[in-house]
């Protein structure tokens, strides 16, 4: 039986063609038992590969193509935990000392990482070749001496690779007979860069795109063949036909790499307690210090919420976690840095009562599942939203130094090609010109939202292309194609992880384009999966603006406001509200805010949710906006999709306006489990594959039909789920965000010198230009000099 | 410190009969303006002895028989005066641009190159006469003085500095060129030459006639002092020809063009200049398609179509591998070129402009082995690429990309390809090859052939009549590629050692080796297109 020992994926950049899922599918599909993953200088692609080997019923081998001083790669595979962690730090040391996309590592620093590390001679691109081609055979010997030295005798296994060139057979031989000579196993694999054939035409652009040429000049740039795809073991048996022993062999290396993903080790830091504590005793004393001072010492609801909530937290053994999110709004109240939690933590209690969000989930009901749930067996979420600039970037050093320089990092963002990006490189590299190129890639939209029929072959259709003309079938394939693969790797705006010990034995770490700042390999959602704990660290302009007014009315009013203890249901407000006057302020400034808020007439709090989550792209596409105003004023009756969707639907009148809402109707309507629902969520989520939500969108359906709900409702509720999930709001998240709007508007309402002054302090931010503000804020009898 | 100055009388004609001499002993005039009112403004002597005046209309002036009349072109007047700094430039390199007809030269340090100024400004009228123009030449103690007298006097004039006052003295006050106003009060106080002028008391001059009066006078007596204004000499060697009837044929065009050619090498010649490129602009006449041609060296031509969509202008670039101003050969490489590709229409206006390039030097080595006169060597190239088409001749170079035995066909160019040898030749080895060197005899093109196959290997070849055995087969080495192009490959090649029975077959088994016990064998790159499945012989190794 043979195994794929030697693969790439598109997460090597531009030196791969198919995603770690497509890998992994098609090695399934061709009976592939396990295909070890080796991107260049990463793991890039790890936590997606090894997830889809799991749903694949596949298993998923690791290792990485390390980039050596001596201008080739050695293929490293990982044996053990140790060998995954020596080759994360080897990684992490070599790209923290060059520059983006660059560095590489000596023999000597391999040799001080090699424990539980398995090395290959490799391709053309590796260690042997690279010999072979310097001094022929004898260089060749020393060369793989010097690997069973740096790495051990056992560990080193000769790779043979057959894509029918003459050239590589010829090292082929050689490379047998060095194997033969120093008495080491041949090991056969197809270094593969591609799952199936065609994928090839995807990595010859790529090769263009990475030497800046387009392919008719790329010439030897371009692989010779398209043989770098996965193969089925009877293939590789034919091409190796002379060798069994070779193919015999990828058996036994396999049997020793006894290393996955689900032995990461990651421990989340615990939050030094004082002696005799324990770190849930301690997070039971703030919060109840908290909750007495939010709620006062009677609330039997809060209190129950509380109780319920923290037995939940110690359970899962989360309590270090809220005490370090604890410490960091802590940090930021003892440098009066405005700090507020949003996203589903402002569905806990223990988050309101720690000081971490503020909005009360008691009194509004919200569902503490969407936070957190046993069942989902992952870590919480908290996004803190901190004033943009400095103060975040206090905050964030703050975190870095607590835990170490290799403890705490920020997320990745895996930048991929989407519709525009890929039409314009597509472009380059088949020579359109500048003029052409403008055309075509003005075509393709910019705004991802697609329904079913805005396909690239429609767009070029109507804007008179001839879809049939060989360059332009050529083109729109390649965009096709190159749809959703990783480009390059940025930094997420916020998200940080942290580690108890060295996070650079967990994820290989890199410098951020930004001085001081550190990103790990995986974006939010791989550390997500991976069970890595992340806090979000946001910027937000208004809050900027908050802080700055309220200092502002401290130092000209002698007058302290606190954001906390604002009066609620101020009628002031409201009116103002209700009369669409809300230039500048947080969510509701927008035009489109502003024609609905007459018609929607906030009256009360949660009115403010509901305002900030209707005037989005999910309700505004799935027609929601209408049917929900139309209730409200009771021109309508208030109708569900199906009766079982009524307690989901009852608050928002039938129409579904929140993401939690979805979800529950997931779950009702398809049967979904909770994790499936919020799978489907991140599905919808920004930067996943179409592919992925399609499947999805199967699943939904077959669950509805099991469950018997009629094809009109469940054409609704897919079109509600598809186009919401995406751009809609957890209520949580909109409940922050209208506290912020909230309190931007009590203080225009009432300070509206000090507001406006800082709004100006602040620019650019908001909707509205400096001229704009300070001209409604004439209109509200302010006297600007 | 002395200067001289080159003054060309009736420029405007002069810049016309350059470029047609034939009109040199024959009366002619050209006229200008915007029709209907088109007036004389140029004439030679023949001309004026017939009664053409300046200020005649055209039609006035086409009533006197034998005068030729010519449009005024500002082509020819720019190139002209080009030739003009050219002859100039040859001479000196600090000179002045006094007017379109007038350049003035430094002549500091030129008296020991030249013998004597008389003899230099001898010189320079005579070589004038080689560019096509007639001029007048005179040296002087500055600037003004060389100019006036060159403006004043034909032939050749050189003034002592002594003598430069009583001669400019003999010269009329228009000479000096005053304004109208001034003119005139000099005229009413009788004062008619530079002398009286020059006689005149300056302080009373002053009072009356003011600075100009002054300067006017001190340009009289010989006594204005300026520094000279160096021209910027751009080398921007261009010949234009406008024609008042278009050329239809190849012969009388080919005669234009070495015309035009003569100019252009005669001035690269006075700057020790060559070109390695030259570029030819032509203006067709609009709506009339003549194809032209030549068949056994008679010009033809060839009434065609008129459709609107004709190109108006014929342009090409000679580029040449080494510098050239042999006018000779450079016309019989464009004859060459326009036998090949001839203008669809009659020609109105021919511009040619060539790029100046530094002579070569020759030097043959003693033991280097003499190499073809690169002129002639250019134009056996270009006739050969006449017969066999251009992108058919010139020396095989490998192309970049992964298609087998690609290569494309570079100009011929021996310097260059000894330049490349030595670079080889210097660098250090190669890296290590692990594939063994043999010569492999390629088939261009490959030969068509049939193949029987087992478990897809390749196991009997058919070459021409005979069935040859594989006895040893090599591969399959697959390449494909330029899938995005019209044109993309997809192969499989095999290396076959093949056995025919004896005797050995002819065509590709001509390299087969005859083996001891009476069968031939050889050793073939078989290939298999694998879009259409077809099978050919690509080589033979030796």
């Amino acid at each position: 039986m043979y195994i794929e020992l030697h693969a790439r994926s598109a997460f090597s950049f531009l030196e791969g063609a198919s995603l770690p899922e497509t890998l992994a599918a098609r090695a399934a599909e061709l009976e592939l038992p396990v295909v070890a993953l080796l991107d260049r200088d990463g793991f890039y692609g790890a936590p997606r590969f090894h997830h889809a080997a799991l749903k694949s019923k596949t298993r998923a081998h690791l290792g990485a193509e390390v980039t050596s001083t001596g201008g080739f790669r050695y293929p490293l595979l990982v044996k053990t935990r140790e060998g995954y962690q020596n080759l994360c730090r080897l990684i992490t040391r070599m790209k923290m000392r060059a520059a983006k996309n660059e560095g590489c590592i000596s023999a000597e620093e391999l040799a001080e990482h090699a424990s539980g590390l398995v090395c290959l001679t490799g391709g053309e691109e590796g260690p042997l070749a690279a010999a072979l081609e310097r001094g022929g055979i004898k260089n060749g010997i020393e060369s793989v001496r010097e690997l069973c030295t740096i790495v051990g005798r056992e560990n080193v296994y000769v790779e043979l690779q057959r894509h029918l060139h003459r050239e590589e057979e010829a090292r082929n031989q050689s490379a047998i007979e060095i194997a033969r000579k120093l008495r080491l196993p041949l090991l056969a694999t197809n270094g593969v860069s591609h799952a199936t054939r065609i994928e090839r035409q995807v990595l010859d652009v790529f090769t263009a795109i990475r030497h800046h040429v387009p392919l008719e000049a790329a010439g030897r740039l371009l692989v010779r063949n398209s043989e770098r795809h996965l193969k089925s073991p009877g293939r590789m048996a034919r091409l190796f036909a002379d060798l069994p022993e070779a193919i015999a062999q990828t058996q036994e290396l396999s049997s020793r790499l006894k290393f996955t993903l689900e032995d990461l080790g990651y421990e989340f830091p615990k939050y030094p307690v004082p002696e005799g504590e324990t770190q849930d005793s301690f997070l039971r004393q703030r919060t109840i210090e908290g909750m007495i001072a939010r709620y006062g010492a009677n609330d039997g609801k809060a209190r129950r919420q509380i109780e319920r909530e923290l037995a939940l937290i110690e359970k899962l053994e989360l309590a270090g976690y809220f005490l370090i999110v604890w410490d960091i709004i802590r940090f930021c109240c003892e440098k009066n840095i405005l700090v507020q939690g949003r996203g589903s933590a402002a569905n806990s209690a223990v988050c309101y009562s720690l000081g971490i969000t503020a909005v009360d989930p008691v009194g509004m009901d919200l569902l503490f599942e969407r936070f957190l749930s046993e069942e989902r067996h992952e870590w919480p979420d908290i996004d803190l939203d901190l004033p943009s600039g400095d103060q975040r970037e206090r905050a964030i050093q703050y975190v870095y130094e607590r835990y170490g320089k290799f403890g705490a990092a920020m997320t990745a963002n895996v930048i991929t090609y989407r519709g525009r990006s890929a039409a314009r490189e597509a472009g380059k590299a088949l020579s359109f010109d500048l003029e052409t190129l403008d055309r075509l890639t003005g075509l393709v939209s910019a705004w991802e939202f697609k329904d079913d029929d805005d396909t690239f072959v429609r767009h070029f259709r109507d804007s008179g292309f001839d879809v049939e003309h060989p360059r332009i079938k050529k083109f729109l394939e390649l965009c096709i194609r190159m749809q959703d693969l990783p480009r390059h790797l940025g930094q997420h705006s916020g998200g940080m992880v942290i580690c108890k010990g060295q996070l650079d034995s967990v994820v290989p770490l890199e410098p951020a384009t930004m001085p001081g700042r550190v990103v790990v390999q995986w974006d939010k959602e791989d550390c997500a999966d991976m069970g890595i704990v992340k806090v979000d660290l946001l910027g937000l302009g208004m809050m900027a603006v908050l802080e700055e007014t309220i200092e502002i009315i401290h130092d000209h009013d002698r007058e302290d406001v606190d954001l906390a203890r604002l009066p609620a249901n101020d009628p002031v407000v409201y009116k103002t509200l209700q009369k669409a006057d809300t230039v500048g302020m947080f969510q509701i400034e927008s035009r489109a805010q502003m024609s609905c808020l007459p018609r929607l007439r906030p009256a009360r709090f949660y009115d403010i949710v509901v305002q900030v989550a209707i005037i989005r792209p999910g309700p505004i596409v799935g027609k929601m906006v209408h049917p929900y105003l139309k209730r409200r004023t009771g021109r309508e009756p208030v109708q569900y999709p199906h009766p079982s969707l009524e307690p989901v639907l009852a608050r928002t009148l039938g129409v579904p306006l929140f993401q939690e809402q979805l979800l529950r109707m997931a779950m009702i309507a398809a049967g979904f489990t909770g994790g499936e629902a919020e799978e489907l969520r991140r599905a919808f989520g920004f930067k996943r594959s179409e592919v992925r939500m399609k499947e999805i969108e199967k699943k939904l359906r077959a669950g509805m039909m099991r469950e018997g709900i009629a094809p009109d409702a469940q054409e609704m509720i897919v079109k509600s789920i598809t186009s919401f999930a995406l751009y809609g709001f957890p209520e949580s998240h909109a409940a922050s965000f209208a506290l912020l709007a909230y309190a931007s508007a009590y203080l225009k309402c009432h300070y509206l010198a000090a507001f406006t002054a800082a709004m100006l302090n602040n620019q650019p931010m908001g909707f509205y230009s400096p001229a704009t503000i300070v001209k409604d804020a004439q209109r509200h009898g302010l006297k600007i000099k | 410190m002395p200067f001289a100055c080159i003054h060309v009388p009736n420029f405007i004609l002069q810049a016309a009969l350059r470029v047609e001499p034939g009109l040199r002993s024959r009366p002619a005039g050209i006229v200008d303006g915007t029709p209907p009112l088109v007036t004389v403004i140029a004439k030679n002597k023949n001309a004026g002895l017939l009664g053409l005046e300046i200020g005649m209309t055209k039609s006035q002036a086409e009533q006197i028989p034998g005068v030729q009349l010519r449009r005024r072109s500002i082509a020819q007047e720019t190139a002209a005066h080009a030739a003009l700094m050219d002859l100039a430039l040859s001479f000196s390199p600090r000179i002045e641009e006094a007017a379109a007809d007038t350049i003035v030269l430094d002549l500091e340090g030129l008296a020991q190159l030249f013998g004597s100024f008389e003899n230099l400004a001898v010189r320079l009228a005579a070589r004038a006469k080689k560019f096509g123009l007639s001029v007048q030449v005179a040296t002087g103690s500055n600037p003004e003085v060389a100019q006036l007298a060159a403006r004043g006097f034909s032939g050749v004039t050189v003034l002592s500095p002594e003598e430069e006052s009583e001669r400019l003295g003999q010269l009329p006050i228009a000479a000096l060129n005053p304004s109208e106003e001034i003119r005139e009060t000099l005229e009413r106080w009788g004062v008619r030459t530079c002398k009286a002028l020059a006689a005149l008391p300056s302080a009373q001059l002053s009072e009356r006639l003011g600075q100009e009066g002054i300067r006017l006078q001190e340009l009289a007596r010989g006594t204005n002092q300026r520094a000279l204004i160096p021209a910027q000499t751009a080398a921007r060697f261009e010949e234009a020809m406008e024609l008042d009837t278009p050329v239809r044929e190849l012969e009388p065009l080919a005669f234009l063009l070495g015309r035009l050619l003569d100019q252009l090498c005669g001035r690269l010649s006075a700057r020790t200049l060559a070109t390695n490129e030259i570029r030819l602009r032509m203006q067709l006449e609009p709506g009339e398609e003549e194809i032209f041609g030549i068949v056994d060296n008679v010009s033809i031509r060839k009434k065609g179509p008129t459709p609107s969509s004709l190109p108006s202008i014929y342009e090409h670039a000679l580029r040449l591998p080494l510098p050239m101003r042999d006018s000779k050969a450079l016309l019989r490489l464009w004859r060459l070129h326009l036998e090949s590709h001839p203008p669809v229409s009659p020609i109105v206006k021919i511009e040619m402009t060539a790029e100046p390039a530094k002579t070569r030097v020759a030097q043959p080595g003693l033991f280097t082995p003499l190499s073809p006169d690169p002129e002639k060597l250019e134009i056996t190239m270009a006739r050969a690429g006449h017969v066999v088409g251009e992108a058919n001749i010139g020396a095989a170079e490998s192309v970049n990309t992964n298609r087998p035995f690609s290569f494309r066909m570079r100009r011929f160019d021996p310097a260059a390809a000894a330049s490349d040898d030595d670079e080889a030749a210097s660098l250090p080895a190669g890296p290590f090859c692990l594939l063994p060197t043999t010569a492999l005899r390629v088939f261009r093109p490959a030969m068509p052939t049939k193949v029987e196959t087992r478990e897809r290997a390749p196991v009997r070849v058919f070459f021409g009549s005979v069935w040859g055995e594989v006895r040893a087969a090599s591969g399959p080495w697959r390449t494909s590629g330029d899938w995005w192009s019209s044109d993309p490959w997809n192969q499989d090649e095999w290396d076959l050692e093949i056995e025919f029975p004896a005797p050995a077959i002819q065509a590709p088994g001509h390299f087969a080796r005859r083996a001891e016990n009476g069968v031939s064998r050889g050793v073939y790159r078989i290939v298999r297109e694998r879009s259409s499945g077809n099978w050919f012989v690509r080589g033979v190794y030796d």
